[in-house]
């Protein structure tokens, strides 16, 4: 069962850590003051949830975290591509926060009843943090849609993250198998069946529009297809460990 | 008031700092007296939040998980300074808005340091070190300030700039464990960090021709700031087999100072009022993130604000 949960690990992990590394390039010249902290702080604990995910991993496999974290090529990352975008303005970041963390809610709401008893204990604790994060996301989506200013950015950066937040739900290597042994306690269709529901109900409250695109044709991020804007991320996040193999730092 | 009531009061009031006085936010205090505080206290404000920006180069480049978070989290401490920094200053009568435009428009100052360009790793963690080492030295002068609002918000900065100096200093020792490319590494950022560190405290004023000193702003005069920085890590740095760049740099046992080669003061001087080597490129950047997101401050606060 822990070998077959490994794709699931690295999806989860993926997704927080490069979600916390992009939304951690506010960190000095977020909109405001107040703010620049509070992102700081949230960016620190979508990584922190990273790391802990990769020590699960770490236990299966042997891999050390950080060689997880920046060891690994482009196309052996797992994580969908809403994550790997640039931050683009504030309302994106907004926007691709609502969704994703829309998302994550779903998911880890259904992985507390993981069979496989680390990831259930460890989603346990990370719902406390996350709870957190929607309360917050969720007061950002309020004050930007009842703006007349902000409100158009925010639904186009509705629009420009949807296609790619479809891809959150593609189905993960190895699926049927974790499915079956319960390690996933919902298949990915069902889950994303919650989280439109969810979606549509949050934006319906502020008067939004539910975004009508289609997703990317998988095979997308869970797959290990990248988007164009992942290379030069990677690059930059991995360069001061690619430089000296094996250094410690 | 009258005229002579008026300098009678200023008069006491100067007596009253000097001696160890205290001064809060409520009440009466000189028009020179509160210039005075507001523009240093703006000068600190600016330069933590200026101060982001060279470690924040690292922020997507650390090496580790670890090293990440506490990098992120050390840049995140240095902004809720500012924060607190400019609150204070915003409560001695100049809107954050403003504060902010001066800094943009080279009005204002920050601090010499953060005109530099960072290059490898290594810099992240002479700076956490080493700047925050001569920093902390100047900020532990203003724990005793006269203005009473500025020592209580010392005291939480001085706490939590202990922390950073201990994640510079482990950065920097865990390089110099490493490999030869890892301490050449850091040599190289010790060699460009030390000179504007020796500028760091500013020219020797004498403490009697000293202001801040006279009006119990701050407790130490820059000469025996620059001294005790030596003091507390010229042995340290060396302790861990780096080369001070200073030929001239050696303890007179005799006088029981430092002796050491006089510090560029055009440089500093040229540099703090924005002609550094990233003076301009910096402001720049937070100019133009700052116009950016403009529409934010006005979609929360129906108003500009920072």
């Amino acid at each position: 069962m822990s070998e077959s949960a490994v794709p699931l690990l690295l999806s989860l992990a993926d997704d927080e850590l490069v979600l916390g590394y992009r939304d951690s390039e506010w960190t000095g010249i977020a909109p405001m003051l107040e703010e620049d902290v509070a992102t700081s702080s949230i960016s620190q604990d979508e990584i922190g949830h990273a790391k802990a995910l990769y020590e699960i991993v770490r236990e299966i496999t042997g891999a050390g975290v950080d060689d997880l974290a920046y060891g690994r090529e482009p196309r052996e990352y797992r994580c969908c591509w809403l994550v790997e975008r640039p931050r683009h303005d504030w309302a994106f970041t907004i926007a691709r926060r609502f969704l994703y963390e829309t998302a994550d809610d779903v998911r880890t709401e259904a992985l507390v009843a993981s069979s496989f008893e680390p990831l259930a204990g460890l989603m346990r604790k990370v719902r406390r943090e996350e709870k957190y994060h929607l309360m917050h996301v969720s007061a950002w989506l309020d004050r930007l849609s009842e703006s007349g200013e902000a409100r158009p950015r925010l639904e186009s950066a509705l629009a420009l993250a949807w296609p790619d937040a479809l891809t959150f739900w593609e189905e993960i290597e190895g699926e049927d198998e974790f499915l079956a042994g319960g390690c996933l306690p919902a298949p990915s269709p069902e889950l994303r069946r919650r989280w439109l529901e969810r979606v549509e109900r949050e934006l319906a409250a502020r008067g939004l529009d539910m975004p009508r695109a289609a997703g990317p044709e998988p095979p997308t991020g869970r797959g290990g297809a990248r988007t164009g804007d992942f290379e030069p991320f990677w690059l930059e996040m991995t360069e001061t460990y690619r430089l000296e193999p094996g250094a410690t730092w | 008031m009258t005229v002579s009531s008026l300098e009678s009061r200023t008069r006491e009031f100067f007596e009253r700092v000097s001696n160890g006085g205290k001064v809060e936010m409520t009440d009466w205090m000189p028009d020179d007296y509160r210039r005075e505080v507001l523009k240093f206290i703006e000068m600190h404000a600016n330069s933590e939040i200026m101060g982001a920006l060279p470690e924040r180069e690292w922020i997507n480049r650390a090496p580790t998980i670890h090293r990440k978070l506490a990098l992120t989290a050390k840049i995140q401490d240095e902004v809720g300074h500012s924060q607190l920094l400019y609150r204070l200053a915003e409560d001695l009568g100049k809107s954050r808005e403003q504060m902010f435009t001066d800094l943009l428009d080279g009005r204002t100052k920050f601090h010499n340091v953060f005109h530099y360009p960072t290059y490898t790793w290594a810099d992240a963690g002479i700076i956490a070190w080493l700047v925050d080492a001569a920093a902390i030295l100047s900020q532990k002068a203003l724990l005793d300030c006269s203005y009473a609002p500025y020592a209580r918000t010392m005291a939480k900065i001085c706490w939590e700039e202990s922390f950073h100096i201990k994640h510079g200093y482990d950065i920097v020792v865990t390089m110099m464990n490493g490999t030869d490319r890892q301490r050449e590494m850091v040599q190289d950022a010790l060699n460009r960090w030390w000179g504007p560190l020796m500028q760091f405290h500013g020219p020797r004023t004498p403490r009697e021709t000293d202001k801040d000193i006279a009006w119990g702003i701050k407790a130490r005069a820059n000469e025996e700031l620059r001294q005790e920085f030596l003091s507390l890590y010229v042995p340290r740095i060396r302790e861990l087999g780096l080369t001070i760049p200073d030929p001239n740099l050696r303890y007179d046992e005799e006088r029981g100072v430092w002796e050491y080669t006089e510090p560029d003061w055009n440089e500093l001087r040229s540099v703090v009022t924005g002609h550094g080597p990233r003076s301009q490129e910096r402001l720049g950047f937070r100019r133009m993130s700052y116009e950016q997101e403009a529409w934010v401050r006005r979609a929360v606060m129906g108003r500009p604000v920072v």
